[in-house]
């Protein structure tokens, strides 16, 4: 009997268009983190002390693209709606996938909100589900022959736009911290959504080994989940993306090259900079980057 | 003699059970001594200030929003049907959050529309938590006792066990417990976590004979509890989940016709009168911390 003839497949297949696999979306790593503030310039300086590059401007708003290796941020400006704040915060994780829209359409039949798109005339329309708090989740499928930088972005004349990552820093993921009791929740929203999976508690990384880490399908980031300290009064249960994590070989010699350059470290419990990992001194009100050592290759 | 007072934090009215806007409802809930309430879409949606001003008042009302209730007919759909729900669903939600509530109720499907499916009742359920996780709202499904393919809280609990989500809970009705006459033993059934809300109510009469009769007591003649002639059963249902391990709140569920036409201070007697007697002389919890501090637990080993 056909298959396609059976009711049963004929209700998943209007459900579901993916057969489901350890990685579901294809997911292969990060293509941009955006942060969005009314200081610009100022994060604009944060990031050059840590190596990024401005190389692009977006064709319409006030927004900068930055650079290394290949790790890509965007420096959103461009109030649209809500006010900024001063303070950076990271509004978006662009994943690539092997097919956004059915990446996207996979989302929102699992539960997903759809984010309106609201693009100028010529601009790509790139579907996102909401993330945590104000946060969106992009899909990006656009990032092998061309990419969506051609399409939205004016190089900025003159400057490399494949700038060399500082002592071979790559993307290793992204801290979110979350509310009281919020683990499982996020998980879930991570795993039946995207895919990821949650690593046995005792694997850890760098010198934070805080709450839940959760491995991308891809293997090539990681998100780490924290909630408040227990005993704390479960006020605002504010959630958001809190910080960057950055993968390097060689943790003290990186600390070293971005010293030099003007980037300060908070001390560890070990003496000056304890060979796992490092953290930068927060700036701007909240802006800090991690130090995790990984031997991996850049992706 | 210190008055013994400290338990009526564990129950909350329903603005269902009162007539007129809701301030005068807000108020006459607070000034019965009751510290949270329990709200539906309605109160929201038909405020004279719009849904917006619905919250404002309900925020300098000063009381918890206990949950907020209730989204019907949600699993089993297809097709258009299916996205209209979502759609519904996640208005509510949007309200729900406004609130900073953090319990949304939803209801089994009545519909005839919809499938008995389990497996697609499981994907529904999943789809609608999933819904709800970003806002930080659990969801509790509870089992109407005219609900089509769930109409017992033990088909309920299966279904929640198997979408195996964490914001996915009971809701637990003590009047359709008792319409359908379920085994109290069953609630053994039960991971105490997972009961997200427990309404009470009484009736006055000790047998329904249909489901119509059942709808209509369950719509216009509940009491509270105390009031009818379940105590001893209702008595016996609030010990038993507390020997559970059930901590979280009690909604008085309770749709009368009488209340509907009586001054709202007088029907807010008669829920504080039910709190007093469950709080005292049934359930006799240890007196809440003030003013609702809630500290987060420590990791269980």
């Amino acid at each position: 009997m056909p298959i396609a003839n059976s009711p049963e497949t004929e209700r998943v297949l209007d459900r579901e268009a993916i057969v489901d696999g350890p990685n579901p979306l294809g997911l292969e790593g990060v293509e941009f983190i955006e942060y969005a503030t009314s200081k610009p310039q100022a994060l604009g300086q944060v990031l050059e002390t840590m190596g990024f590059r401005p190389i692009s401007r977006h064709r319409s708003r006030e927004v900068l693209l930055y650079r290394q290796g290949a790790i890509n941020i965007i420096v959103n400006a461009h109030s649209s709606g809500t006010a900024l704040t001063q303070a950076p915060v990271i509004t978006a994780i662009a994943l690539r996938v092997r097919d956004a829209a059915a990446a996207y359409r996979r989302a929102l039949e699992r539960g997903a909100w759809a984010v309106p798109a609201r693009v100028e005339v010529m601009e790509l329309n790139i579907p996102a589900v909401h993330g945590v708090g104000a946060s969106r989740i992009y899909f990006v499928d656009r990032y092998k022959e061309f990419s969506i930088y051609d399409v939205d972005f004016t190089p900025i004349p003159t400057v490399d736009q494949h700038p060399p990552a500082l002592a071979g820093m790559h993307l290793f993921g992204v801290v979110q911290y979350i509310g009281n009791d919020r683990t499982e929740d996020w998980t879930e929203f991570y795993s039946e959504l995207f895919g990821f999976s949650a690593l046995a508690a005792e694997q850890r990384f760098g010198i934070l080994p805080k709450g839940r880490i959760l491995r991308s399908p891809c293997d090539r980031f990681y998100l780490q989940l924290i909630e408040p300290e227990p005993g704390v009064l479960d006020l605002d249960d504010d959630e958001c993306l809190q910080r960057l994590g950055l993968g390097t070989a060689d943790v003290v010699a990186t600390v070293a090259q971005l010293r030099a350059r003007g980037v300060e470290f908070v001390a560890s419990k070990v003496g000056d900079i304890d060979s796992r990992g490092a953290l930068t001194r927060s700036l701007m009100g909240g802006v800090m980057f991690e130090l995790v050592h990984d031997e991996r290759a850049q992706a | 003699m210190i008055p013994l007072e400290g338990h009526i934090g564990d129950f909350g009215m329903d603005t269902i059970s009162l007539a007129g806007p809701l301030e005068a409802k807000l108020s006459a809930i607070r000034d019965a001594g009751f510290t949270q309430v329990m709200l539906a879409a309605r109160d929201l949606a038909g405020h004279q200030d719009g849904w917006r001003g619905a919250v404002a008042a309900v925020k300098a009302s000063g009381l918890r929003v206990t949950g907020f209730q209730v989204l019907r007919d949600f699993e089993g759909l297809s097709g258009h049907l299916h996205d209209y729900k979502v759609d519904i669903a996640k208005s509510m939600l949007e309200m729900c959050q406004a609130l900073d509530c953090r319990l949304m109720l939803a209801c089994s499907s009545t519909s005839v529309h919809a499938t008995g499916d389990r497996d697609a009742l499981v994907r529904d359920l999943r789809k609608l938590a999933m819904l709800a996780i970003p806002m930080n709202i659990k969801v509790a499904y509870e089992a109407l006792s005219w609900g089509r393919t769930v109409n017992e809280f033990p088909q309920a609990w299966d279904l929640i066990a198997q979408a195996d989500m964490p914001n996915l809970g009971l809701g637990f009705d003590s009047f359709h417990l008792f319409a359908t006459k379920t085994p109290l033993e069953d609630l053994e059934l039960l991971d105490p976590g997972k009961i997200f809300l427990v309404q009470l109510a009484d009736f006055m009469w000790n047998e329904i004979k249909s489901v119509e009769e059942r709808i209509t007591t369950a719509r216009h003649f509940r009491v509270f509890p105390g009031e009818g002639v379940h105590s001893q059963a209702l008595a016996e249902l609030t010990v038993k989940l507390h020997q559970l391990g059930y901590r979280g709140d009690y909604s008085f569920e309770v749709f009368n016709d009488d209340y509907q036409q009586m001054p709202l201070e007088t029907v807010a007697q008669r829920a504080r009168q039910s709190a007093l007697w469950l709080g005292e002389s049934v359930l006799r919890r240890s007196v809440p911390l003030p003013n609702q501090m809630r500290l987060k637990q420590a990791p269980r080993r």
